[in-house]
């Protein structure tokens, strides 16, 4: 049976179940082109008279996004970064160090990623609150790195266990230390981990809610999504508005993902047949 | 797609190891992690080195995890009025008082509609896509690209959105049905008590599928291709080559994903937050926004623990029940 004659048809199948996962974006998209009225007449297949830029310059600006998007990517950044830096060397020790407690350590890993931060989450706030670090974006980043710890560990090391100790045993001759063996030899070979452990880790911060929603209670610290559900319910029942912001909050990430579709699929599947 | 070489018949080898998708946890590869770290050690015990590489991570994680699971036990069986309060001991006072509330078991009937509901919603819309998806050649990756676009939306953003397609007046979901002559199957999505939990988690499965549909197509490739040929000699048609290669050769990414379908639906708690807040009448409240009720606005801080054990009582079973299962299937 020849590729073309299956492909067409199926194709062809698929095309209105793809219609109907996306018609949100598109009525979103369209709807937030359109005036109060427009919307208003509760038809959501009439194309807008004209489209209103207007729309979003008003929402950017009465919603403050621009501060929204702002701290979403200095909280982005501080995870990522702050992420790498804890679980690579921890990683690294736990696959090829041997030392007392290894598997205690384990363990207290496998409880972090099993249970959920909802159910840690008073303590959390106390921890937070004692180190005056509620209401600041640095206390958002410290809270997301130690959720995400556990997984990034189990990603890092697992990847890790897959190098030959032998590349340790030469490196070593040659008189290199643990931690020049990480940074020289085993970060440059294992970019698929790396990338992985990014992108897992951008994307889980960006779309955070729980957290923020904990953490970040005035509106100049807040993140994205918070923002964004915080506008939508002021403003509820100017929609033009809502749509316009929810658009916005939405259309960065998937413009991105489209640019960088393959990494990102590759780095989503890798982590987690890896991790 | 970044299916490591390893596999090769044995289907899904590298996945058991695979704790955790995107930040959401999973957690279930306990057994075989230790046996390679064993086998994998270097021999000469550096243990100051070891500890000043664990030391960032381990500072961090003790601090904003496990301090915080020894303080929730500690707090279950006190009771606490709030933040600024001191903490009398109860002892299973609290716990005495959940078993009491009938919300509290409301919230946990709940959350297993929700999981069962994202099981059946979203797990099963990700294996029926990427069945078909799979198939395709020339446009996969544009199908394939297209069906994930709804998981890259936060799920906070994903309630707004769906807030609106279920607005009785000018929502998508009431008009569309009317445009096309199904108008009797309008309804008060969010407002029918029989009908909201699932209305939210649509919307929740709206956004989880893509992951899923992802790691089902990753599984579909690593199933060998000679199994078919095998088939196909033997005169097996598409449905007996399905039945009898396809989804036996599935069986380990379906219990990845229903694992981690099932986590992440314990987590669920953004678009219940803000599309109904639990709504009407605690129909649609999960254990996750009942904690935060109690915890954040009635500061009921020892009810509030007694939830917390619960859910990290159902996650650590969940967990342990799917890793259970995938041991049994990869002997």
């Amino acid at each position: 049976m020849s590729v073309r004659n299956r492909e067409w048809p199926l194709a062809l199948a698929l095309a209105p179940v793809l219609i109907l996962i996306l018609a949100p974006f598109v009525w979103l998209l369209v709807s937030s082109f359109k005036t109060e009225a427009e919307i208003g007449r509760a038809d959501p297949f009439t194309w807008p008279a004209d489209l209103m830029w207007r729309n979003y310059l008003d929402a950017w600006q009465i919603g403050g996004f621009g501060d929204l998007v702002g701290n979403s990517l200095i909280n982005l950044v501080g995870v990522v970064a702050l992420s790498l830096i804890t679980c690579a060397p921890a990683g690294y020790a736990l696959a090829k160090i041997r030392f007392p407690g290894r598997e205690w350590l384990f363990y207290a890993f496998i409880l972090g990623l099993t249970v959920p931060v909802q159910a840690i989450v008073i303590p959390l706030y106390q921890v937070l609150f004692g180190l005056n670090l509620v209401n600041t974006l640095a206390g958002i980043v410290l809270v997301q790195v130690s959720n995400g710890i556990p997984f990034g560990i189990f990603l890092m090391r697992s990847f890790f266990i897959g190098v030959p100790d032998d590349l340790i045993e030469a490196a070593k001759i040659d008189g290199a230390s643990h931690v020049q063996i990480l940074t020289k030899v085993f970060l440059p070979i294992s970019t698929p981990a790396v990338q992985a452990l990014v992108i897992i880790s951008a994307l889980s911060t960006w779309n955070d809610f729980f957290l923020p929603l904990i953490v970040l209670i005035s509106p100049e610290v807040q993140t994205l999504p918070l923002g964004l559900v915080r506008f939508a319910s002021t403003y509820a029942s100017d929609y033009r508005l809502v749509f316009s912001g929810t658009v916005i909050s939405f259309l960065p990430i998937i413009l991105l993902y489209i640019l960088m579709q393959r990494r990102f699929t590759e780095g989503l599947t890798q982590g987690a047949i890896k991790g | 797609m970044a299916i490591p070489e390893t596999s090769g018949s044995k289907v899904v080898a590298p996945l058991r190891d695979a704790p955790a998708v995107a930040g959401h946890t999973g957690g279930l590869s306990a057994r075989m992690s230790k046996r390679r770290t064993a086998r994998s050690a270097s021999p000469d015990g550096d243990a100051g080195t070891a500890f000043w590489l664990m030391a960032p991570a381990l500072g961090l994680y003790a601090v904003f995890t496990l301090l915080p699971i020894a303080a929730t036990f500690w707090l279950s069986f006190n009771s606490s009025a709030g933040f600024n309060t001191s903490a009398s001991f109860v002892g299973f006072g609290n716990y005495a008082k959940a078993a009491h509330d009938p919300i509290v078991w409301k919230s946990l009937a709940h959350t297993f509609v929700w999981l069962a509901y994202h099981v059946v919603m979203a797990g099963g819309l990700g294996l029926l896509l990427a069945l078909a998806v799979s198939r395709l050649r020339i446009t996969q990756v544009f199908f394939r690209t297209a069906f994930f676009l709804p998981h890259l939306v936060s799920l906070a953003v994903v309630g707004v959105i769906w807030a609106n397609i279920y607005d009785p007046f000018f929502g998508l979901m009431n008009t569309a049905l009317t445009r096309i002559g199904l108008g009797a199957f309008t309804q008060g999505w969010l407002s029918d008590p029989a009908l909201v939990l699932f209305s939210v988690n649509l919307a929740s499965s709206w956004q989880g599928f893509g992951l899923y549909m992802l790691l089902f197509i990753a599984g579909l490739q690593n199933i060998d291709r000679s199994l078919y040929d095998a088939a196909e000699v033997d005169g097996a048609n598409s449905f007996q080559k399905l039945i009898h290669v396809t989804l036996p050769g599935l069986r380990e990414v379906t219990t990845f994903v229903v694992s981690l379908a099932m986590i992440n639906g314990l987590k669920g708690f953004a678009t219940v937050f803000v599309m109904t807040n639990g709504g009407p009448f605690y129909q649609s409240e999960l254990i996750t926004t009942y904690i935060y009720r109690l915890a954040f606005q009635s500061q009921d801080h020892g009810l509030a623990a007694v939830l917390c054990i619960l859910l990290s009582l159902l996650a650590i079973a969940i967990t342990i029940v799917f890793n259970r299962w995938r041991a049994r299937l990869s002997q």
